[in-house]
């Protein structure tokens, strides 16, 4: 496969994300810009102009209408999609490191860092998708303070008001964002840092990956972890595909370390493992820095990884992955 | 104006070059245009373009979002990607296969340089002391083996028959001159004339002499004497040269002490590449005249 090389920024990426049906790309990174691509040429429709810091995390809801943004200028932003306007900004004392919508578009959940004497928050706002969507409630539906390990990563679950999170010690947990409860908590699910999470399709498990250099795959219900998936390097993000048994890793050497190792040391590849036999069965070069996120096309024909390197790579599978069958004809059903 | 297009300036001889496009019947378009090179060569360049349009069916939502005009900095830019932003990388592999990766050893540099010398079509490494698949400079025999690259097997002189008389007492280089008189030699020694098909001539020492022919001009002594060392003593090494030049006229004698070691070197040596020449190497005869 050839993939695309998309340069839209100038410094290393933050976040990608494919919209649902797969037919946009959207990537955030430390230049204060977020760029809109079409995922089958790599053509970039637009970008989305108006932060000032760099921006940790964007999400689209399920119609691609709004594109919510979290930046490290303390503001959370709502785009237009179409357009490439933003509709409305939330300001907060600290800056925002992860977003995400839930299934029905209505609401966001936000984690805010712990800083300068602030503690940690997480904030769920409602979305009022009538009108153009200016018209925006500035406080939030629910807010609290997790007690404990700060939150580095959050998503809604299928279950109302339930958020699962990651934390910086390595802790996984259910919260109840009305209550601000923490219902279930894995605290040994990671020993180090939880760098990302991404839900199943029907959100009955998820992936997390971790700075201890494993990612897992966690029950969402039990919190339970069913896999696990160890490397050699500090993982950054992890992903699942939706229709083969795999799970895309990636990750690589610390930012900081890498002017003194080698690039076949660095590891910067992007890694496929059996989801159920827990092995891995491939490999994916190209990165010149540490693969910072991970997406996989909703229709699982493509996927994507943005760099320390300031590149995203759009990778579509050819018919030898289609083909391919690492264990013989035993193919595993989800 | 009308000077200026009469005249014939170096920038205008690039418009003359030939340029023709056409559509072949299968609806391939071929254009042919001529050029000049930097080395001022006339070059004929043939680009042969086929169009296949590939059709999609996507949902009406993603449709339309492929109507949506450009926004942001890409405001007012027309449809299709944009090279500044947008390019198509090298072709990467994706081999799925069962077995865990983490566990299989990094290549070395050594085996990645093979890996690539085999794909330049250099053929494989093979050590060219003990036939192994690494460098020779990596041969694990190479204290036993150097100093002969031609051959395969290590030059065992230990249970061979020694036919001739203590090395000690032969006439090697740095060794004291010693009257053929006072040298001791077996009994007819010096009469014998060698079974197999010519032993060594009798005007020199009677030792076991290898002509070696094909050697290349400025073939000296001590290459010889490196060369044919790895199959044991060396007596004595002459480079027939050019009485007025020196240049080498392309043969040598080399002495072994030994004949089984002379043998040795006929099979490992005669037909061999040595300075990108083949040597020839038989056993020496001696002159029709007796000399």
């Amino acid at each position: 496969m050839r993939p695309i090389l998309l340069q839209g920024h100038e410094r290393s990426l933050t976040q990608i994300k494919f919209n649902n049906e797969g037919d946009l790309l959207f990537s955030c990174s430390k230049d204060h810009i977020i760029n809109v691509w079409f995922s089958h040429n790599g053509e970039r429709l637009g970008t989305y102009d108006g932060h000032n810091g760099t921006v940790w995390t964007i999400d689209v809801d399920s119609q691609s209408k709004y594109l919510i943004s979290g930046s490290a200028d303390n503001t959370l932003r709502l785009w237009s999609v179409s357009t490439g306007k933003c509709l409305f900004t939330w300001e907060f004392p600290t800056a925002v490191k992860r977003v995400h919508f839930s299934d029905d578009d209505e609401q966001v959940v936000c984690i805010t860092e712990q800083r300068m004497g602030h503690q940690g928050a997480i904030r769920v706002f409602k979305i009022n998708r009538d009108g153009d969507g200016t018209n925006q409630s500035p406080d939030p539906l629910h807010m609290f303070h997790p007690i404990g390990s700060k939150a580095t990563v959050c998503a809604f679950s299928y279950t109302p008001n339930i958020i699962i999170t990651g934390h910086e010690s390595g802790k996984v947990a259910l919260f109840d964002v009305s209550t601000g409860n923490e219902i279930l908590n894995n605290e040994r699910a990671h020993m180090d840092v939880v760098t990302d999470m991404q839900l199943s399709v029907d959100a009955s498990y998820f992936i997390t990956s971790s700075k201890d250099k494993t990612a897992r795959l966690h029950d969402t219900k039990t919190l339970k972890v069913l896999k696990t998936f160890p490397t050699e390097t500090p993982l950054n993000s992890a992903a699942l595909s939706p229709t083969r048994p795999y799970v895309l890793l990636g990750g690589g050497q610390e930012a900081m370390q890498v002017t003194t190792t080698s690039l076949r040391q660095g590891k910067f590849e992007t890694r496929f493992w059996h989801k159920v036999f827990e092995e891995e069965v491939g490999r994916v070069k190209g990165h010149f820095g540490p693969i910072n996120t991970i997406a996989v096309h909703p229709a699982g024909t493509c996927y994507a990884s943005g760099g320390e390197d300031g590149f995203v790579r759009v990778h579509h599978f050819d018919d030898t992955y289609y083909r391919a069958k690492p264990y013989g004809d035993l193919e595993i059903d989800d | 104006m009308s000077t200026t297009i009469g005249k014939t300036s170096w920038a205008d001889d690039v418009d003359e070059l030939e340029h023709t496009e056409y559509t072949e019947p299968n609806g391939v378009r071929v254009i042919v245009e001529f050029a000049i090179n930097d080395d001022g060569k006339k070059v004929k360049i043939t680009r042969k373009i086929k169009r296949t349009l590939q059709k999609t069916v996507v949902e009406h939502t993603v449709a339309e979002r492929k109507k949506w005009a450009k926004f942001g900095a890409e405001r007012g830019k027309e449809a299709g990607p944009d090279r500044a932003t947008t390019t198509v990388g090298e072709n990467v592999a994706l081999k799925l296969s069962a077995g865990n990766k983490s566990n299989e050893p990094d290549p070395t540099p050594e085996q990645s340089l093979k890996t690539e010398l085999a794909k330049a079509g250099a053929g494989k490494v093979i050590c060219r002391l003990c036939k192994g698949d690494h460098f020779t400079a990596k041969c694990p025999y190479k204290d036993s083996l150097a100093g002969l690259e031609t051959t395969d097997a290590p030059p065992a002189d230990d249970h061979l028959p020694s036919s001739l008389a203590d090395p000690s007492t032969s006439t090697g280089t740095g060794g004291k001159y010693v009257p053929p008189s006072m040298r001791t030699r077996g009994p007819g020694e010096s009469m014998r004339s060698g079974p197999g098909g010519g032993g060594p001539g009798g005007n020199r020492d009677d030792l076991p002499t290898l002509r070696v022919t094909n050697i290349s001009e400025d073939t000296a002594e001590p290459d010889l004497r490196e060369l044919f060392g790895a199959f044991g003593r060396v007596a004595r090494v002459y480079v027939g040269r050019d009485r007025e030049t020196g240049a080498g006229k392309g043969f040598a004698f080399v002495s072994f002490e030994e004949r089984s070691c002379a043998q040795r070197a006929i099979e490992k040596v005669n037909g061999k590449g040595y300075d990108n020449l083949i040597l020839g190497v038989q056993w020496s005869q001696p002159r029709p005249d007796g000399r």
